[in-house]
């Protein structure tokens, strides 16, 4: 029983921070249209910030005044660890684009993103056969883009 | 019928085939996130250049059929919209995919598509010149009143929180202010970041607030991604017949929303979609199941936004206005052969306008099997692909394809950070769907907005431009009945007896 209210005490307090950060978000936008000069360029967004700043109040009282326990699925069994190297290995793989090309990084990446996403154990057949599909992988989709869709995919400064 | 002595001419071998193979290559590029149906009849439409007319035509309108087909795929087996108009395929499809029912939901998807694609092109057919009229009568301010119809339709998408689905739209709105001004050319809300500069591109929102929490989530736990019965089921045809029979009445009536969409230029099949699923939401009597992986919720969405096709070429064909982006395109390819559209092309030249219709049924019907097939390959493909491989291949599909759309690395950049959003967001139980909305509308609302306010303002009657014009008056009493719906259901409910379902 105190654990249950302890859980949804809990909640509201999340719900109310995303509130006061969406509350936050609208004022940093506010503040950005006083160096504005042309009202069609504020009118629009200062309309929906002060939108954004009411409900988000309105959703503070709410929860104050009927706390209840909000959705949300446990992080305990799930590995955090794999999640954020996932996003930076994207956004270093991206990141790296402008220097070193498409093709490189994104093998990198794909590489990363393998053994990120590995659970199995890495047995002979699978050490040989996954990096050539990964291999296949990427340079079908580099040569589908690149070579038949016309996209013209960065080469890289390096080799500039 | 009118010129169905055209029937014959669309029906030769060389128009079959170029029919069949640009319904494959369209929904191909379209599965593919990123590629959307405009990206697939432009890198495609060179290849039109050198035939006849209306073997271009015919081509170039399977490419399209197949392209907002092909977006179904992404959408039920990775949540991710594989072009915009897939949107609310989303919201019951991957739900049914997660359950085991990716089969069933792709075959009821490609029913549903052939089902609203030949109503739209019935529509074009009979009733083109005078349905024209409509696109015409949209002002600035109706276009701003539906952008507000259109955000009313965040009850259905929050998710069982209307404060937070609101909160969403309003941040969706936000971001849609990001880079420079539609009227003003003002460069707003960039702080300082070149990358924020251009904007945020709805596709690359979609992508990254779609796709990229699906991938934090698969790496992190080593479940299937998809629920897997390994008995062979077939196509499931029959049983998705049946499902499209019962739900018959939706899906003519989301076919006929989508074509009428599609009349009006840059609504598109996202808003078709997105409406004809809350419409069939609102009567349907599984209202409870939507979301939750409600067949009839894929039928809604899948039937109007290939009912776009045929009603995006009725002002395409008679005014010279584009209803949809890839009919832009299309108008360019036919400038290109000589052709000039309005009202006179549908009798100087009948013989191209009606051989193309009649093409168009040709390509939605070679969609059934070409449809059923690459849509099993792609389910088979998804549920057999280990985790390893598959993790990898989507993320580096989300950022080629995301290149792709500007050929911008600052889009990609977008798209992750969005997605890291997106994921936290629906942590705390603040639904995607609001934000995509308030994305896809900030840029029509406040262009309708700002360019109705100052016509009224130069008029002095800035009250009459707003709430004096009958389509926008009856925009807002379509306003006005969305947002009060629940309660007038609630009350009718307890007079019937009924137990009413509102969120």
């Amino acid at each position: 029983m105190s654990n249950n209210l302890q859980g949804s005490l809990q909640r509201d307090t999340s719900t109310i921070f995303m509130a006061c950060l969406f509350i936050f978000v609208a004022v940093v936008f506010l503040w950005d249209t006083t160096h504005m000069l042309d009202s069609d360029s504020y009118v629009f967004p200062r309309a929906v910030a002060i939108a954004m700043i009411i409900l988000s109040l309105t959703l503070i009282v709410w929860n104050l005044v009927k706390p209840r326990l909000a959705k949300g699925e446990s992080l305990v069994e799930a590995s955090t660890a794999r999640r954020v190297a996932l996003v930076a290995a994207m956004l270093v793989g991206c990141l790296a684009m402008p220097w070193l090309g498409f093709l490189i990084p994104g093998i990198l990446t794909f590489f990363l993103l393998m053994f990120i996403a590995m659970y199995d154990q890495w047995t002979k057949k699978r050490k040989l056969l996954y990096p050539v599909i990964a291999g296949a992988i990427v340079l079908g989709f580099y040569t589908l883009f690149g070579n038949i869709l016309q996209v013209p995919l960065p080469v890289g400064t390096l080799f500039e | 019928m009118p010129g169905i002595e055209y029937l014959f001419a669309a029906l030769t071998p060389l128009n079959i085939m170029l029919a069949l193979g640009g319904v494959i290559a369209g929904t191909v590029i379209g599965s593919l996130p990123g590629l959307t149906a405009t990206m697939a009849v432009a890198v495609l439409v060179p290849i039109t250049f050198s035939m006849e007319p209306t073997s271009a035509l015919i081509m170039m309108g399977a490419i399209y059929t197949g392209a907002i087909y092909g977006g179904a795929y992404a959408a039920i087996l990775l949540n991710t919209p594989g072009t915009p108009s897939a949107i609310a395929t989303t919201f019951d499809g991957f739900p049914m995919a997660k359950k085991g029912q990716g089969d069933l939901a792709i075959t009821v998807a490609c029913i549903a598509s052939v089902t609203g694609g030949l109503v739209g092109a019935t529509f074009l057919l009979l009733l083109a010149p005078p349905l024209a009229e409509i696109a015409l009568a949209f002002g600035p301010v109706e276009y701003f009143w539906l952008a507000i119809f259109g955000l009313t339709l965040i009850s259905a998408l929050s998710e069982g929180n209307l404060l937070k689905g609101l909160i969403g739209a309003c941040f969706g709105l936000l971001l849609a202010c990001v880079g420079i001004a539609e009227i003003s050319a003002d460069v707003r809300f960039i702080f300082g970041s070149q990358v924020l500069l251009g904007g945020i591109e709805t596709v690359t929102a979609l992508i990254g607030l779609y796709c990229i929490p699906v991938l934090i989530d698969l790496v992190a736990t080593p479940d299937r991604h998809l629920k897997v019965d390994h008995k062979p089921r077939g196509f499931r045809f029959l049983e998705a017949l049946a499902i499209s029979w019962k739900a018959k009445f939706s899906l003519l009536r989301s076919s006929v929303i989508g074509t009428l969409v599609g009349i009006l230029p840059g609504a598109g099949g996202s808003i078709a979609g997105l409406v004809a699923y809350t419409e069939a939401r609102r009567t349907s009597k599984n209202s409870q199941n939507f979301g939750k992986g409600e067949p009839e919720g894929v039928l809604a969405t899948e039937s109007a936004n290939n009912a776009t096709v045929g009603g995006g070429f009725i002002p395409t064909l008679v005014l010279g206005i584009p209803g949809t982006p890839p009919d832009a395109v299309i108008l360019g390819a036919l400038l290109i052969q000589g052709i000039r559209t309005g009202p006179s092309l549908f009798t100087e030249k009948a013989s191209i306008v009606f051989t193309f219709i009649y093409g168009l049924y040709l390509a939605t019907f070679l969609m059934l099997p070409v449809g059923l097939v690459i849509g099993r390959y792609a389910y088979q493909t998804i549920i057999t692909v280990p985790k390893a491989l598959l993790v990898p291949t989507v993320a580096f599909m989300t950022m080629i394809g995301t290149y792709a759309i500007r050929n911008s690395i600052s889009d990609v950049i977008i798209m992750i950070v969005l997605g890291v959003i997106g994921w936290i967001l629906n942590r705390f139980g603040f639904s995607p769907s609001p934000i995509v909305l308030g994305l896809i509308l900030g840029r029509i609302a406040e262009q309708g907005f700002v360019q109705a306010w100052t016509i009224g303002a130069a008029t002095g009657e800035l009250w009459k431009m707003f709430f004096g014009r009958p389509i926008s008056l009856a925009i807002i009493a379509f306003i006005l009945l969305s947002l009060f719906y629940p309660v007038i259901r609630s009350r009718f409910g307890k007079r019937t007896g009924e137990v009413p379902h509102v969120e």
